[in-house]
C-alpha cells in the first residue's frame, strides 16, 4: 500500500442555499479543493451524498457531478452511507490511491436538505434507521436519541447538563466561523430551555436541516511533490466498520462498537496512539452522540466525558480539543458532506490555516463519523507538519 | 323458525376505547340545554383506533376466554357500519392479526346497528350445520354523527366479539333460539360516498326501533313458549338511555331485568357493538343457568332476538380477560376540540 | 413526498407487524425480526418462526413531537424501549397512555393499532404498539 496524502480542501458555507442546487454546491467545494491542492489532473471522483434521489430527483448523480466539474470522462462514483457517506467515500478514495488505481482522487460530499418540508426532512432522517423494524412504526432519530439519552443518564447517574453542555461547546467553537451554519454562542441555559422535541432531548440538542458541500483531494506519495508545501497532510489511516442497525440489538446500546473498532483500526493503521492525537472531530448529530462517541472510542471513561468537558479538557485550549469549528451541531450537518467537513477542518488545523480557531502545535487529528447511531462508523487519522 | 342446535358461546370479549366525551361538552358547543341530553357520556376511539383495531382487541379477549386453538376457527364475521375501507374487508385483517389460518370464511356485514348480532346468527348457523368447528362474530363501530345532529350526542366507539362452537362442557353459554324480524323501513340511512348518516327524526322511534324490537321479542317468546317471568335478563339495542326501558315497558319487563345490560349512559351507542356489549356486561355479572334474551335493532330496519342460557364455564372464564366495567372505568375525558381530532372531523387539506 | 406506504411492502411485513412474528435462531437464540437467510449473530441457517410474547417491560420512553410524512398526523406520540422476558428489546410506539402516566419498569401489552395511513385514499398500515396492561 502506498502512503496517501491530503493535498487540498474546499467547502461551502453550511446554510440554506435557496439559490443553489445540490451539484452546484458540490462543484463549488470540489473546484476549491482542486485549486487548493494545485493538482492538474483528477483520476477518480467519489461523490458522497445521502439523499439525492429524494432531495434532487436524481440517480446516477456522480456523472452529473463530473460534468459540472468539467471532468466528464473521469470515473465518478456516488457513495451512500447515510450520515457517514463522506467517511465512506474517503475510505473508497483512500483505497483507490493507496492501491495505485488512481494518483489523484477527488472526494466531494454534498447534501441539499433545505428544500424539504419539515416532515419530509424527518422522513429522510428516519431512513437512517432500519425501516422494517423502526421506520415503518414512526420511530424517528429524535426518539432513538432520546431513549439513548435516558439510558445514559440513568446508568451513569449524570444530570442532563452534562450532556446538554456539548452543544454549548460546539457553539462556542463556531462563533465567528465563516462557514458555520450557526456561528454564534448558545449558552447551556438556552439549550436546556429550548422546546423539547423528544424528552429529554431539546431542540438545541439537535442539528437542523441545511445545505453544504465539502471536498478533499487525495494524492499518492509519488504525486505529492506537485502540491504546495506546507499545505499537505498525511491521511495516515482510514477505517470503516458496521454494527447491528438498532442500538438496542447491540450488547450495550451505549457502546458504539463500530466507532470503537474503526477508531482502534485507524490508529493502528496510522501507527499512533490515542493519546498522541491533538484534535478530534466527532459526530454530534445529537448532543448525546458526543459523549457516546468519546466514550465508545476510549477517549473518555464511560459516563465521564461530561465531567471532562466541564473541566475544560475538550475546549480549544484543552488537552483534546473537539469539533474546533463547531461540529455537526454548530458548523452544520449536511449528511453526506459532514465527514468531509470534519476532515477538511482537521486539515486546516494541521496546516496552520484555522484562523482564529487555530490550535497550538496540532500535529495529528482524527475525524469520527457515524450513521444510524453506530450502524456504520468510520474514522480517519491525519498527520501534519514534519511527520507528513 | 327452529331451535338452534348445539351452539355455544365459548368465549366473549368487549372492548371500549379509553376516551370519553361528556354529552354536556357537546351541548356546550352547540348551545343545547343540559337537562334534555340522551346519555351522560360516550366513548370515543383513540386517534389510532378504528373498527379493525377494536375488533382485534375484542377478539383477543374472547379468545382468551374461549381457550381454543385459533387454527380451528372456520369463520370470521365482522359487522359494522364504519368499516375503515369501503372496499377491502375488515375481517381479513382481524383474522391475520389473530393468527387464524387462511382456510376460513370471511364476511363483513352491514345492517346499521344490527350487524353484530347478524354476524352471531350466521356464525351460529355455520356451527350448527357442522360447516365449521369454531367461528368468531364481531360487532364493532366508530359511529359517525353529523356535528350538531342529535346523533352526535350518542354515536360512539366499541366492539364485542363472541367465539362460537359446539358445547364442549366448558362453555360460557348456549344459544338456544333465535328469530329475526325485518322490514323495509327508511328511518336512518347513509348513502354511498356520504360521510354522515341521515335520519327521519321521530320516525326512528315507534315504527322503527319499537315495532321491530317488540315484534322480535314477542316472536321469540312465542316460539319458545317462555314468558317474561322465565327470563332473567333482557338486553336491548340502546341508541339512548330511554329506549331500552321504553321497550321493556311495552313488553311488561321489570326494570331490574334490563338494568345490567344497559351501558349506553356511560359509553353511548356503539352501533353494531351496542346490544352485544350489553350482553357482554350481563355475562360479566350473570350466574350459570340463567336465561338472557338479547335483541338488537338496526335501522332500515330489523331486529334479531336470541335466547341465551348461561352455563357452568361462565364463572371460570369471566376473569380470563378484563371485565367490561374495568374497560369503562379507565375513562379519559377529552374536550370537543380533541374529539374532533379523534373523529377525523378537522379538515387539514 | 410519500415514499412511505406501499401495499406490497406492508403485506410482506404483516406477520411481524400484526403478531410480532420473528425468526429465532435455533443455534444461538438471537431474535431476527425480519425475514433473512442467516442468523445475524452466528450465521446459522436454522431459523425458527416464533411469536414474541404480548407482554414486555418498559425500559425508557419519550414523546415524538414532530414525525415523518405518513406519521405526522398522529404526532405527538409516545415511543418506548421495551424488553421481553428473554431479553429481546424492541422500540415501538406506545398508546392509550399519557406521558405523565408512564414509568420505567411498567408492564406493557401489545395491541394492534393504526400506525400510518397514506392520506384519505391510500392503504392503512396496522401494526403493534404497546400500552399499559389493562386487567
Ligand atoms: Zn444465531
Amino acid at each position: 500500500m502506498r502512503t496517501v496524502y491530503l493535498a487540498g480542501v474546499g467547502y461551502t458555507k453550511v446554510s440554506e442555499h435557496w439559490d443553489r442546487s445540490l451539484t452546484e454546491l458540490a462543484a463549488e467545494a470540489a473546484l476549491a479543493a482542486v485549486r487548493d491542492a494545485g493538482v492538474e489532473r483528477v483520476d477518480a471522483i467519489y461523490f458522497a451524498n445521502a439523499a439525492a434521489e429524494i432531495t434532487s430527483h436524481q440517480m446516477g448523480i456522480s456523472a452529473i457531478v463530473s460534468e459540472e466539474l468539467g471532468l466528464s470522462g473521469v470515473p465518478s462514483v456516488r457513495v451512500e452511507c447515510g450520515e457517514a457517506s463522506g467517511m465512506a467515500a474517503l475510505f473508497q478514495a483512500h483505497a483507490a490511491v493507496s492501491s495505485g488505481l488512481a494518483e489523484v482522487a477527488l472526494v466531494v460530499g454534498a447534501e441539499k436538505l433545505s428544500d424539504l418540508m419539515p416532515e419530509e426532512f424527518n422522513t429522510v432522517f428516519s431512513m437512517t434507521l432500519p425501516y422494517e423494524t423502526m421506520g415503518f412504526a414512526g420511530v424517528t432519530p429524535t426518539a432513538i436519541a432520546a431513549l439513548l439519552y435516558r439510558v445514559y443518564m440513568e446508568r451513569y447517574e449524570v444530570p442532563q447538563e452534562f450532556v446538554a453542555q456539548f452543544p454549548a461547546l460546539m457553539h462556542r467553537n463556531a462563533k465567528g466561523v465563516p462557514h458555520a451554519q450557526f456561528p454564534f454562542e448558545v449558552k447551556l441555559e438556552d439549550v436546556l430551555s429550548s422546546p423539547p422535541v423528544a424528552p429529554p432531548l431539546r431542540r438545541l440538542e439537535c442539528t437542523a436541516p441545511c445545505d453544504g458541500a465539502a471536498a478533499v483531494v487525495l494524492v499518492s506519495e509519488e504525486s505529492v511533490g506537485g502540491a504546495r508545501s506546507g499545505t499537505v497532510t498525511k491521511l495516515a489511516g482510514v477505517s470503516l466498520r458496521t454494527d447491528y442497525a438498532s442500538p438496542f440489538d447491540r450488547e450495550d446500546p451505549l457502546h458504539l462498537s463500530s466507532v470503537a473498532l474503526s477508531v482502534e483500526e485507524a490508529l493502528l493503521r496510522s501507527g499512533i496512539d490515542r493519546d498522541e492525537l491533538d484534535v478530534l472531530e466527532l459526530h454530534d448529530s445529537f448532543s448525546i452522540m458526543a459523549p457516546l462517541v468519546l466514550e465508545s472510542a476510549g477517549f473518555s471513561p464511560k459516563g465521564r466525558s461530561g465531567l471532562e468537558l466541564k473541566e475544560g479538557r475538550f475546549e480549544l485550549g484543552g488537552e483534546l480539543p473537539i469539533n474546533t469549528f463547531g461540529g455537526l451541531k454548530a458548523r452544520g450537518h449536511p449528511f453526506g458532506a459532514s465527514a468531509l467537513y470534519q476532515v477538511a477542518e482537521l486539515h486546516l488545523q494541521l496546516t496552520g490555516r484555522a484562523g482564529k480557531n487555530q490550535l497550538d502545535r496540532a500535529k495529528s487529528g482524527m475525524a469520527v463519523s457515524t450513521t444510524g447511531f453506530g450502524a456504520l462508523s468510520g474514522a480517519a487519522v491525519l498527520i501534519g507538519g514534519d511527520s507528513a | 323458525m327452529s331451535r338452534v342446535k348445539d351452539v355455544a358461546i365459548l368465549g366473549y370479549g368487549g372492548y371500549v376505547p379509553r376516551y370519553r366525551i361528556r354529552a354536556s361538552e357537546i351541548a356546550r358547543v352547540w348551545g343545547r340545554d343540559d337537562d334534555a341530553l340522551p346519555i351522560k357520556e360516550k366513548s370515543v376511539n383513540g386517534i389510532d383506533e378504528d373498527v379493525i383495531t377494536m375488533a382485534i382487541e375484542a377478539c383477543k379477549y374472547a379468545l382468551r376466554r374461549a381457550g381454543i386453538d385459533v387454527r380451528r376457527i372456520g369463520a370470521v364475521n365482522v359487522g359494522s357500519e364504519s368499516h375503515p375501507y369501503a372496499v377491502k374487508p375488515s375481517g381479513t385483517v382481524v383474522a391475520e392479526a389473530l393468527g387464524i389460518p387462511p382456510t376460513h370464511l370471511s364476511a363483513d356485514l352491514e345492517f346499521a346497528c344490527k350487524a353484530g348480532t347478524e354476524a352471531m346468527q350466521m356464525i351460529a348457523g355455520l356451527v350448527s350445520s357442522g360447516l365449521i368447528e369454531y367461528g368468531i362474530a364481531v360487532g364493532a363501530d366508530t359511529a359517525q354523527g353529523r356535528p350538531s345532529d342529535a346523533l352526535e350526542f350518542t354515536a360512539a366507539a366499541g366492539a364485542a366479539a363472541f367465539v362460537l362452537g359446539r358445547s364442549n362442557g366448558d362453555e360460557v353459554a348456549t344459544i338456544e333460539h333465535v328469530v329475526s324480524y325485518v322490514t323495509d323501513t327508511p328511518d336512518f340511512w347513509r348513502r354511498a360516498h356520504e360521510r354522515y348518516p341521515r335520519h327521519a327524526s321521530r320516525f326512528t322511534g315507534e315504527p322503527a326501533y319499537f315495532h321491530h324490537t317488540v315484534s322480535a321479542v314477542k316472536a321469540l317468546l312465542e316460539e319458545t313458549g317462555l314468558k317474561v317471568s322465565d327470563i332473567d335478563y333482557f338486553v336491548f339495542h340502546q341508541p339512548n338511555y330511554k329506549f331500552p326501558y321504553a321497550a321493556a315497558k311495552v313488553l311488561q319487563i321489570p326494570k331490574e331485568k334490563v338494568d345490567p345490560g344497559v351501558v349506553t349512559n356511560v359509553i353511548g351507542n356503539t352501533y353494531a357493538a351496542c346490544s352485544p356489549l350489553g350482553l357482554v356486561r350481563v355475562l360479566d355479572h350473570a350466574k350459570p343457568g340463567q336465561r338472557i334474551v338479547l335483541t338488537s335493532f338496526g335501522s332500515g330496519a330489523g331486529s334479531d332476538s336470541f335466547l341465551i342460557v348461561t352455563r357452568e364455564g361462565l364463572e371460570r372464564k369471566r376473569n380470563l380477560a378484563p371485565l367490561l366495567d374495568t374497560l369503562i372505568a379507565r375513562a379519559k375525558y377529552i374536550d370537543y376540540a380533541q374529539y374532533l381530532r379523534h373523529r377525523d372531523k378537522i379538515r387539514t387539506s | 413526498m410519500r415514499p412511505g406506504i406501499r401495499p406490497q411492502e406492508h403485506w410482506r411485513s404483516k406477520r411481524f407487524r400484526y403478531m410480532l412474528e420473528v425468526l429465532r435462531c435455533a443455534n444461538c437464540g438471537t431474535v431476527n425480526a425480519t425475514r433473512r437467510s442467516v442468523c445475524r449473530r452466528c450465521r446459522s441457517t436454522s431459523l425458527v418462526r416464533e411469536r414474541l410474547p404480548e407482554r414486555a417491560r418498559l425500559l425508557a420512553f419519550t414523546e415524538v413531537k414532530s414525525a415523518t410524512d405518513v406519521h405526522d398526523e398522529m404526532a405527538p406520540y409516545l415511543v418506548g424501549l421495551l424488553e421481553f422476558e428473554d431479553g429481546t428489546r424492541i422500540v415501538a410506539q406506545l398508546t392509550d397512555a399519557d406521558y405523565e402516566e408512564l414509568r420505567p419498569g411498567m408492564e406493557m401489552e401489545m395491541v394492534v393499532r393504526k400506525i400510518a395511513q397514506d392520506g384519505e385514499s391510500g392503504v392503512i398500515v396496522y401494526g403493534f404498539k404497546f400500552r399499559p396492561v389493562v386487567s
